[in-house]
């Protein structure tokens, strides 16, 4: 069985990419499950999705965390503790990002295992092609080729499967499938270890004591609890604002959901980036075209 | 036939739209919204024939479900967690009124705190509503049990409305090879329900739901509904028989997986049973005699089927993915009971504690509760508390999350 894991972010099409790999693979007559995890749902969050691609029936549920393909869709999360990309990386597992790096630079940067470590420049090419950033046909692709699941033909039907079933239009499900076969034709098969269940000594089972209010009970105390989970590595555009144009009216610092504008002594909007999520609502609704928008690339 | 990937939720669709359902009452709710969504989209599309409406709550949506079968509708509606619990005055109503339907709960854990994987806290509250429930363990079962559970609820020896059990994430969000059956077969094994006797018509008023007073009615018609809850268990079976006949897949009341010669068993309900059984099947590669007997019919509670299978067994652990607080494991105290009488029972019932909000049961838990049966085997003294299956790495994990809050 092959284990497949992805990492993205919410609306860059992480999900699909793995029902398109699970298609594929499917379409090949292997046996797939494949699920995405998404807490409470918004564009930018952190997302994982999982794949299980086998001969056999599939007798295993739920998040993986022992894969033996790690498919990194958005390199910023990297440098993100909370999304947890490293989660059972292991020697001999595939490690594979969508960066404009080389290999050796992220092998260096996050010391990793001995692991086998994959770049391609995936979001480039389909902007490139189909204009758009949403990499779940082309990182797909990717994974199909480096695991050996499925050949073009079934690909392509897979993208065209999935695609059709959000929606979109066909010239626009052509050019995926243009991106999708240039990133598999960049890619090679790479023989892959699986993980087997080898326990070596066993997680140790404790008798959980009773512990007394406070610590007993799910009550936060903590005020602005979000210290140690910063969303500001969420956003895909930056809000910035144009000081010369703004009118001071405050309808950003209203409108912002997550509290992220306060106003100077002056009453002028002044961003808290560590926090802003990039949701542009602020950008929508000032009037004034005061706010501008700036994508954020290679953060790291 | 055709095989496709699809969700458990969109397989619990794809039951009622098979079932060829007239009416289907709905709210939205995470993680059940798909399986509405999925046939709200197929209705606009003239896919399937059925009214379809949305509800402002749970508890109407119950109601309406409820009133619309006493018509002689066929109903579909489902929910999951805190919308089972809102519309749960309504579980009890209907049931009463004796209406056949099919509801789908897609389980989750119950707040607070507040979460959204499953546990079965959520449809475990409801087994005394004299509603009959199947929990499934795939997608395709969870198609299988929606077209099942028509056919049983439409029983006249039944008369009792049907909840199918499926866990949230773990089969509602993932997708799994699943065989949507001809409409054609379908039709020869689940026939369009026969409206005649004592349904509501424009020109026959009836009355459902009476008052009685006194409690002699009361205690009579109460005891009705158990007599005809316990008649599901041979409908059921013959439904079985009938839908492997049709479909070729077996669904017995309980489901054995390597219980020939298991002397240690674990006892376990929905999706979590898989990996029950991976964790068997490692363990059998190990020589260790292990098996998994599955619950699959809660209720009625097949006692017949579950004494049969466990007597003479060295040790069972009974995993429950459920706490009633004060007194431990739900299905440990059922499987208890029903165990009491006979002489060959097990020497040790241990009762396990797992999968609360989801939480995973990994390969070296699964070692331990066998571990730990075989510890007590030679024993006079057996814990009767609950283990609850959590590790040193869980505390810490609990302690940052604790200091997080700012405890
Ligand atoms: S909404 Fe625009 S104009 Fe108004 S305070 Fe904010 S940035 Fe300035
Ligand atoms: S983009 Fe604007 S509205 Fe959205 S979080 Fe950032 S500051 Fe707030």
């Amino acid at each position: 069985m092959i284990r497949v894991r992805f990492h993205g972010r919410g609306g860059q099409g992480i999900k699909t990419a793995s029902r398109i790999l699970g298609t594929a693979a499917f379409l090949e007559g292997y046996y797939v499950q494949d699920a995405p995890l998404y807490g409470a749902e918004r564009r930018g969050a952190p997302i994982t999705a999982f794949d299980r691609i086998s001969k056999e029936p599939v007798l295993e549920r739920g998040i993986i965390t022992n894969p033996d393909i790690i498919a990194i869709g958005d390199e910023t999360l990297l440098n993100d503790a909370a999304a947890n990309v490293f989660q059972g990386i292991r020697k001999g597992g595939i490690f594979f990002v969508n960066t404009h790096y080389e290999a050796s630079h992220i092998l260096e940067r996050y010391c990793l295992p001995e692991c086998k470590v994959i770049v391609h420049d995936v979001t480039d090419i389909t902007i490139n092609t189909v204009g758009k950033a949403s990499v779940s046909a082309t990182l797909a692709a990717c994974i199909c080729r480096i695991t050996g699941t499925a050949g073009k033909e079934a690909l392509i039907n897979a993208i065209k499967k999935e695609l059709k079933s959000i929606e979109l239009k066909d010239e626009t499900i052509d050019k995926n499938i243009e991106a999708a076969i240039l990133c598999y034709d960049k890619m090679s098969e790479v023989p892959i270890e699986t993980y087997r269940f080898n326990p070596v000594s066993g997680p140790k089972i404790i008798a959980v004591k009773h512990y007394l209010p406070p610590k007993g009970v799910a009550v936060i105390y903590a005020k602005g609890n979000t210290k140690k989970r910063k969303t500001g590595n969420w956003r895909l555009f930056k809000p910035c604002i144009n000081y010369e144009r703004c009118v001071r009216c405050g309808i950003c610092f209203v409108s912002c959901p997550d509290g992220c504008i306060s106003l100077d002594t002056d009453n002028y909007p002044v961003i808290e980036y560590a926090n802003c999520k990039g949701c542009l609502i602020c950008y929508e609704e000032c009037s004034a075209k005061a706010i501008e928008t700036k994508r954020e690339v290679r953060t790291w | 036939m055709v095989r496709e990937m699809l969700t458990g939720n969109a397989s619990a669709a794809w039951g009622a739209r098979l079932a060829d359902v007239d009416y289907v009452p709905s709210f939205p709710i995470t993680p059940q919204t798909e399986i509405i969504e999925n046939i709200s989209s197929w209705i606009r599309d003239r896919e399937m024939n059925a009214k379809f409406v949305t509800m402002d709550s749970e508890h109407s949506m119950i109601t309406a479900a409820g009133t619309a079968a006493a018509t002689g509708a066929r109903v579909f509606t489902a929910t999951s967690s805190q919308g089972l619990l809102y519309g749960m005055e309504m579980l009890y109503t209907i049931s009463g009124w004796r209406v056949p339907l099919v509801l789908v709960n897609v389980a989750r854990a119950i707040s607070s705190p507040i979460t959204l994987e499953p546990d079965h806290n959520d449809i475990l509250a409801a087994r005394d509503s004299g509603w009959i429930q199947i929990h499934v363990e795939n997608c395709q079962e969870a198609l299988d049990a929606v077209l099942m559970g028509y056919k049983i609820s439409e029983d006249e020896r039944v008369f009792l409305p049907v909840i199918v059990n499926l866990d949230g994430f773990y089969l509602s969000f993932t997708r799994e090879p699943v065989e949507i059956p001809d409409q054609k077969d379908v039709k020869k094994f689940l026939p369009p329900f026969n409206r005649e006797n004592g349904y509501f018509r424009a020109s026959k008023p009836v009355s459902r739901g009476a008052a009685l007073l006194g409690g002699t009615g009361y205690s009579f018609f109460k005891y009705q509904m158990h007599l005809s809850a316990c008649n599901a268990i041979s409908v059921y079976k013959g439904v079985a028989k009938e839908f492997k006949a049709i479909f070729g897949r077996e669904y017995d009341t309980v489901e054995r997986y390597e219980m020939d010669d298991a002397e240690y068993v674990i006892v376990m309900s929905n999706s979590f049973a898989t990996k029950g059984k991976a964790a068997v099947h490692i363990m059998r590669e190990k020589g260790h005699k292990v098996g998994l007997l599955k619950l699959r019919l809660i209720r009625p509670f097949p006692a017949d089927d579950i004494i049969n299978e466990l007597l003479n067994r060295k040790g069972v652990a009974i995993i429950d993915q459920n706490i009633a607080p004060g007194s431990g494991g739900i299905l440990y105290n059922e499987v208890c009971g029903c165990l009491y009488h006979s002489k060959e029972r097990p020497n040790i019932l241990l009762s396990v504690i797992g999968g609360l909000g989801g939480k995973d049961i990994s390969q070296a838990e699964f070692e331990h509760i066998i571990d730990t049966i075989k510890k007590y085997h030679n024993k006079k003294k057996v814990p009767i508390k609950p283990i609850l299956l959590f590790t040193e790495e869980d505390m810490k994990v609990t302690n940052n999350i604790i200091d997080i809050a700012g405890i």
